[in-house]
């Protein structure tokens, strides 16, 4: 393509977008809000993973025992833990200790539970097993072997509330998919108008062109252009608009489950260069149904 | 140059052309002429390309019309410049922009494009208006700068549709003396009138339509 056609093209779609402006600013205002609600969704989703996927890493267990547990009991369960294999951190929660961590949980809330006329918390053996060494075990046999000592009353591991993390992280990724596909084809939707409204405005141009042998490609490029820099502008606006919400929120600290504060991410290159060709994409696929629906000269 | 064989052309019920053959031969003046609604103006669209027949076919340059592709066709208009009855001019456009958009569409250097509408502009007397918006040029005006916008790509075929309708007999010897001198310089003009007077002042080719059909074709 000769240079001068390209840079008639490209002033041509700067012209109609010029012309029509009202009619693409408030498209590019449609598509920044479902391209956002998108990239939030994105963002909240690379968090949550890039939380439990740390989380995983270490493997955790709670073993609950019975009241009244015998001293001679509690040292054969304390024992049993201590010969589990690879380097783990171990702490003994007795049952007042357990009462004081959950004051300070609640804090403000916690005034209720000095109305209790006992302590119904158990005394707990809680133990992790260092970053790394998780998969030379088998969660699931020491929990069972766990559950048979005697004066244990239940027994908790981490591997199991992630799993069931896990499956509500895939319902939200379904959801996700779900959500995003509809605004993708809103904000096909929008581009496809805003295209055929310009293609409405240029009608008789276009007739004019056809008319002084201009081929179709010629007066298509244009309106595709439009398409793809609604499209970069859109990706573009969007990016922004998350970096700016990132950095007012990622100075402020968050909590998550009751885990202490977390670090926020942002979105990896990866990801942000997927939004931004989702946008053109859109933009472009927006044009191209328009020209295919309405272009008939 | 330009060949026509047995066309038919309806509209709806209606029959604007019924088994039209003729022969325009390269570098010839023709006038067609004959009343309102005898199929002129649709002889003109069909030679152009902007309709097609519903039998018969046409030549140009021996391309028959109805076999040529879409980018084909409109690589042919390029050769081809037509003068529309009602001027058909882009009214956000200035005049300069409208007659250089014939050229724009082949992508030649923007320079080039420059200096061949300047030169066109002042070929049909309106180089000091390249700047002016065309609803605020006289009729005659409007209807030099449809000209210009036909001619400035040098076509081989120019065909106008009732070119002088809207002028008065001053104006109309002006735009005929420039229908003239683009002829001289070897150009083959086609030009529909269904007035009688524009064929009495000069000594061209006439063909004669009624009620769609071929009704005379004389040599005068």
């Amino acid at each position: 393509m000769r240079i001068r056609f390209r840079t008639y093209f490209a002033k041509q779609a700067l012209a109609d977008i010029r012309d029509n402006l009202t009619v693409h600013v408030l498209g590019l205002g449609t598509m920044v809000s479902s391209l956002l609600i998108f990239g939030v969704f994105l963002l909240f989703f690379v968090n949550i993973s890039s939380w439990i996927h740390e989380w995983g890493n270490t493997l955790s267990f709670s073993v609950y025992l019975k009241d009244g547990i015998s001293a001679y009991k509690r040292d054969k369960v304390d024992a049993f833990i201590r010969q589990l294999p690879g380097e783990k951190t171990l702490r003994y929660i007795s049952k007042e200790d357990a009462m004081v961590d959950l004051k300070e949980t609640l804090g403000s809330d916690a005034a209720f539970l000095n109305r209790l006329s006992r302590n119904p918390l158990p005394a707990s053996y809680e133990f992790f097993f260092e970053r790394g060494k998780k998969h030379d075990l088998n969660p699931k046999a020491i929990k069972e072997a766990l559950t048979e000592l005697d004066g244990v009353a239940d027994v908790q591991c981490s591997e199991e509330l992630l799993n069931n993390f896990k499956a509500i992280m895939d319902m939200l990724e379904s959801i996700g998919f779900l959500v995003g596909g509809l605004l993708c084809l809103c904000v096909v939707f929008i581009m496809t108008n805003t295209i055929k409204l310009t293609i409405f405005y240029r009608k008789t141009e276009i007739e004019i062109l056809k008319l002084v042998g201009a081929t179709d490609w010629f007066i298509k490029l244009p309106f595709l252009l439009e398409g793809v820099i609604q499209g970069i502008l859109a990706g573009g606006l969007t990016l922004l608009a998350l970096v700016c919400g990132y950095l007012f929120f990622a100075t402020k600290e968050v909590h998550f489950l009751g885990m202490n504060s977390l670090d926020l991410a942002f979105l990896s290159f990866g990801h942000m260069a997927l939004l931004f060709l989702i946008s053109v994409g859109l933009g472009l696929m927006g044009s191209v149904i328009a020209l295919g629906r309405f272009f008939k000269v | 140059m330009i060949q026509l064989f047995h066309l038919f052309k309806k509209y709806g019920p209606h029959i604007a052309l019924s088994d039209i053959s003729l022969r325009v031969a390269k570098g010839e003046f023709v006038f067609v002429t004959g009343p309102s609604g005898a199929g002129k103006t649709t002889l003109l669209r069909l030679i152009f390309g902007a309709e097609k027949p519903e039998r018969g076919y046409i030549l140009i340059n021996s391309v028959n019309l109805a076999r040529i592709s879409r980018s084909k066709q409109a690589f042919l208009r390029r050769k081809i410049g037509f003068v529309f009855q009602d001027f058909k001019l882009l009214p956000q456009r200035t005049v300069f922009e409208n007659v250089a958009i014939a050229l724009e569409v082949t992508g030649e250097p923007t320079r080039w494009i420059r200096k061949k509408t300047r030169q066109t502009l002042e070929l049909v007397g309106l180089d000091d208006k390249e700047k002016v918006y065309p609803l605020s040029l006289s009729g005659g005006e409007q209807q030099r700068v449809a000209i210009a916008r036909a001619i400035v790509k040098a076509p081989v075929i120019l065909l106008a549709d009732e070119p002088t309708g809207n002028l008065d007999p001053d104006l109309t010897r002006e735009i005929m003396a420039l229908f003239g001198s683009i002829h001289q310089k070897g150009t083959t003009v086609v030009i529909a009138t269904h007035s009688r007077d524009l064929l009495e002042d000069v000594a061209y080719r006439t063909i004669l339509l009624q009620g769609g059909k071929l009704a005379g074709d004389t040599c005068a």
